[in-house]
């Protein structure tokens, strides 16, 4: 039977669904999306931690008197000022920063990994512009060394997407930046599916001798053509009836439900606000533009409709649709009210966005804003849980949350500066005086790893 | 507050326009081409520094500014500035160019436009000088002959149109040569000896058409840097081996992930080195052993080295090339060090006149906001021989035209 919850997550278009179960007494279901590859992350193994002394950034995006932070379980059971607690090992911060672990919203690491030889090219499914069917996670190898050098710059939950070249490019994936044999073994605990999808330049550059699309006009019309199967697909199952599994439409009919959230390759303005027009035909949502090398031209659209925007901090002009980078792009759409971030899309990137967030913040309050400190950690990490729908568990340090936690040798927002300590679930995964830090398989044997 | 703001930009933007004003600099920490820094006062006039000291008394009707830095301006030693418009739009794009017809003798001088809108986008980030690379595409290892020019957008901005010559070592040269190293490296001897051969027609070189081995004469003879992009240690080790039969060569190294291995006998041959201090990843078999370690080990070792970033996008990306320095000292070289790296050193090897920073000489330098090898920095005015550069670009007009903090009514393309 339909849940009060998920008849309200429904789409304005298939509501008809959910009153006509009223009305009639039809029997319905809802469409509830079958799971797979389930997770198996567990933490390492932590102890009852209590930081104190700390020069705390909690990622809320407000200033806190807050000085330690006790962690118990892997969780972060208090944070306030000079805090204690019994049997708890005392971590004198002496000062450093402390903040929330970074997450990126928009890497490859693993599905376009290092060494970037042919066989390791599993990150575009370039077969079709449609394959919403397939999923990063599949095309994930957990050996890529970058996932340890991403861990040594503080990035704690990373969200490893498809390619762009299609239309739809498939499912994306949310992980721990823990050591594992397996992906199964890294994935984010319950965190939602996300579904790639791409504007622009590349579908119609890929299949533009390949049956199109060859144009934007044929990769709105490719969008439309897709939702209308999924809406009826999903109808269908909800009708009671029981159509053969089709895993393309199953993924997007997830989106029509709210259970997966887009997250949208699209540089410039004009597009992005085709696609949220788009998205309302369907009764869905753009959790995130992607990239976004335009997003200050629209940054009131994406506040109004509540669509958050994940940028680079400086690169633009690679590509046609990239041309009109600025370096205030994320302040920009920051002081709209819009939920903006950083993201790397790059293995070199992701190990200092700390960095990439310090630059934005200066070039924008050398525009004439006021951004502090605190406000541009959101874009670090209290933002990226948003737009990956894992707010509630980590992104910020508050009471309940996975103690993902850096402590800091020097500000943040410092090039010369770096985590000394990388903590996920409480569980300390990387230590610069100890010099412990994971090592992927692939490294193994080479000169650097002795 | 936020006008308060609005007006202290705007008063520093007027210090920027094209006209070489009166400036107090109180504070100032002065860093030279060879890293060593002092702390000082400047007063300057008409751009020209006309007293520097500590607790000097400011001009009246200077514009005041204090605790600044000021340095000489920038060199990027290995950049497509010029060369491309876009790189995905391949028709402005003339970075490479897959023909039999020529190698080494394609001037990327004749692709350099001086207007192309990436160069001022670089020059407000403090970059004025920089070594235009072309690169090898099809069958061949040779990119062309590169140029060394003033990011001034300028008419006279080529400096020196035949700067150094391109080539590709590695997996890349491996591939254009017909599929293994043994190949490239052979190309290479090939075209270094057909440079002596006395060429009756233009193509009976055993690599090079007869033009091809003239414009490869200066580069034998030690008068033009051979740039040779490279990076695993056993390739390192071969152009050890070239410079030992080919004594003259005037070799820079680009790349070199895996110096640190071979820095010792880099050193000793005097091979130049060009290191992204980023670059920590095998990013392919070439680069295995690639480190955030390897700045630190070619400097300990004395090699003679410059730093820039080398990752994709480089075209735009010279605008971080400080951005690249500094995390070269965050991660142990020293700052003196990796400053030389981003200006003296390059300087010197392509014969860059940085221009002085002495009283009473019309001035050469860049005034910054913040430590230069801190990303949070920018430039806030720069001279070249007295006279003030503009710091403007698309990238501040497009940001001017939609800044959120300027109260404009009309529509936008009317702003």
């Amino acid at each position: 039977m339909m849940t009060l919850r998920s008849c309200l997550a429904l789409s304005a278009a298939l509501l008809v669904a959910c009153t006509s179960a009223d009305d009639s007494e039809k029997e319905t279901k809802a469409f509830e999306l079958p799971t797979a590859f389930p997770s198996t992350y567990t933490p390492m193994a932590s102890t009852t931690t209590l930081i104190t002394n700390a020069a705390i950034i909690d990622g809320t995006g407000a200033a806190t008197s807050a000085n330690s932070l006790l962690i118990v379980d892997g969780r972060i059971s208090a944070i306030g000022t000079d805090l204690s607690a019994d049997d708890a090992t005392i971590l004198d911060a002496g000062g450093r920063f402390v903040t929330p672990g970074i997450i990126d919203i928009h890497s490859h690491l693993g599905n376009y990994p290092t060494p970037s030889v042919n066989a390791h090219s599993d990150g575009n499914e370039v077969t079709s512009p449609i394959t919403s069917e397939v999923s990063a996670e599949h095309g994930v190898w957990p050996q890529d060394p970058g996932f340890d050098e991403a861990l040594q710059g503080g990035v704690t939950t990373l969200h490893i997407l498809p390619g762009s070249a299609n239309l739809f490019g498939g499912r994306g994936v949310t992980l721990r930046n823990a050591p594992s044999r397996t992906v199964q073994g890294m994935k984010f605990p319950d965190a939602p599916y996300t579904l790639k999808m791409a504007c622009g330049e590349n579908p119609k550059r890929v299949y533009g001798n390949k049956g199109g699309p060859g144009s934007r006009m044929g990769n709105i019309a490719g969008y439309r053509k897709n939702w209308i199967k999924a809406a009826e697909y999903k109808k269908k199952i909800e009708d009671g009836d029981e159509p053969t599994r089709d895993l393309q439409l199953e993924t997007l009919a997830g989106v029509l439900n709210g259970d997966i959230l887009i997250q949208m390759h699209c540089y410039r303005a004009d597009e992005m606000a085709q696609i949220i027009d788009l998205s309302k035909e369907f009764g869905y949502k753009v959790t995130t533009f992607h990239h976004a090398v335009e997003a200050y031209k629209i940054a009131d659209l994406l506040a109004e409709n509540g669509t958050c925007a994940a940028m680079w901090a400086d690169w633009y002009g690679f590509k046609m649709e990239s041309y009109d980078g600025i370096l205030e792009n994320i302040p920009f759409v920051h002081a709209a009210g819009a939920c903006a971030m950083i993201h790397s899309d790059d293995d070199k990137n992701i190990q200092r966005l700390n960095q990439e967030v310090a630059k934005a913040r200066a070039n924008g309050n050398r525009a004439g804003l006021d951004i502090s400190k605190e406000e541009a950690w959101t874009w670090l990490s209290t933002n990226p849980a948003k737009a990956l729908g894992i707010l509630d568990e980590t992104g910020t340090l508050e009471v309940g949350k996975r103690a993902d936690v850096l402590i800091w040798n020097g500000d943040p927002y410092s090039t010369f500066s770096r985590p000394d300590q990388v903590y996920i679930d409480g569980a300390l995964m990387f230590d610069r005086e100890t010099g412990l830090k994971p090592q992927s398989d692939f490294r193994l044997g080479t000169e650097i790893a002795r | 507050m936020k006008h308060l703001l609005l007006a202290s930009v705007a008063s520093l933007l007027t210090a920027t326009s094209a006209f070489a004003q009166d400036m107090f600099l109180d504070n100032v920490t002065v860093l030279a081409s060879d890293g060593t820094r002092q702390t000082a006062d400047i007063q300057m006039r008409d751009g020209m520094i006309t007293a520097m000291g500590p607790e000097l008394a400011a001009t009246d009707g200077s514009t005041f500014m204090t605790d600044v830095w000021v340095s000489p301006a920038l060199v990027a030693s290995v950049s497509t500035l010029g060369i491309v418009d876009i790189g995905g739009e391949r028709d402005t794009n003339d970075t490479s160019a897959n023909t039999d017809l020529a190698s080494a003798s394609l001037r990327a001088s004749d692709s350099f436009n001086p207007r192309e809108v990436h160069i001022a986008n670089a020059r407000r980030r403090g970059v004025l000088y920089a070594a235009i690379v072309p690169n090898p595409t099809g069958n061949t290892i040779f990119g062309g002959t590169g140029l060394v020019v003033s990011l001034d957008g300028t008419n006279s901005s080529v400096l020196n149109d035949t700067a150094l010559i391109h080539i590709a070592l590695g997996e890349s040269g491996a591939r254009r040569a017909g599929g293994s190293r043994s190949a490239a490296m052979s190309q290479l001897r090939g075209a270094l000896d057909d440079v002596r051969r006395s060429y009756l027609t233009q193509d009976e070189g055993d690599v090079l058409r007869r033009r091809d081995a003239r414009a490869l004469r200066a580069v034998v003879a030690g008068r033009v840097p051979l740039m040779i992009s490279a990076s695993r240690a056993s390739d390192l080790m071969a152009i050890i081996a070239l410079k030992a039969d080919y004594p003259a060569l005037d070799i820079i190294v680009v790349g070199a992930e895996e110096a640190h291995l071979v820095a010792n006998e880099l050193a000793g041959a005097g091979i130049k080195v060009i290191v992204d201090p980023h670059e920590n990843l095998p990013d392919s078999f070439d680069s295995v052993n690639a480190s955030l370690d390897n700045v630190v080990a070619i400097d300990a070792a004395g090699v003679d080295f410059a730093i820039l970033g080398l990752s994709s996008f480089r075209t735009i990306k010279a605008g971080g090339l400080a951005h690249h320095a500094g995390n070269a000292v965050g991660n142990g070289l020293s700052r003196e060090a990796a400053f030389q790296a981003i200006t003296g050193t390059p300087a010197r090897w392509f014969g860059i006149d940085l221009g002085t920073m002495d009283v009473g000489s019309p001035a050469s330098l860049v005034v910054w906001d913040g430590d230069p090898l801190e990303a949070t920095s920018a430039p806030v005015a720069m001279y070249r021989d007295g006279e003030a550069l503009s710091l403007e670009s698309r990238m501040t007009a497009l940001r001017d035209r939609y800044n959120p903090t300027i109260d404009d009514d009309r529509p936008y393309k009317y702003r």
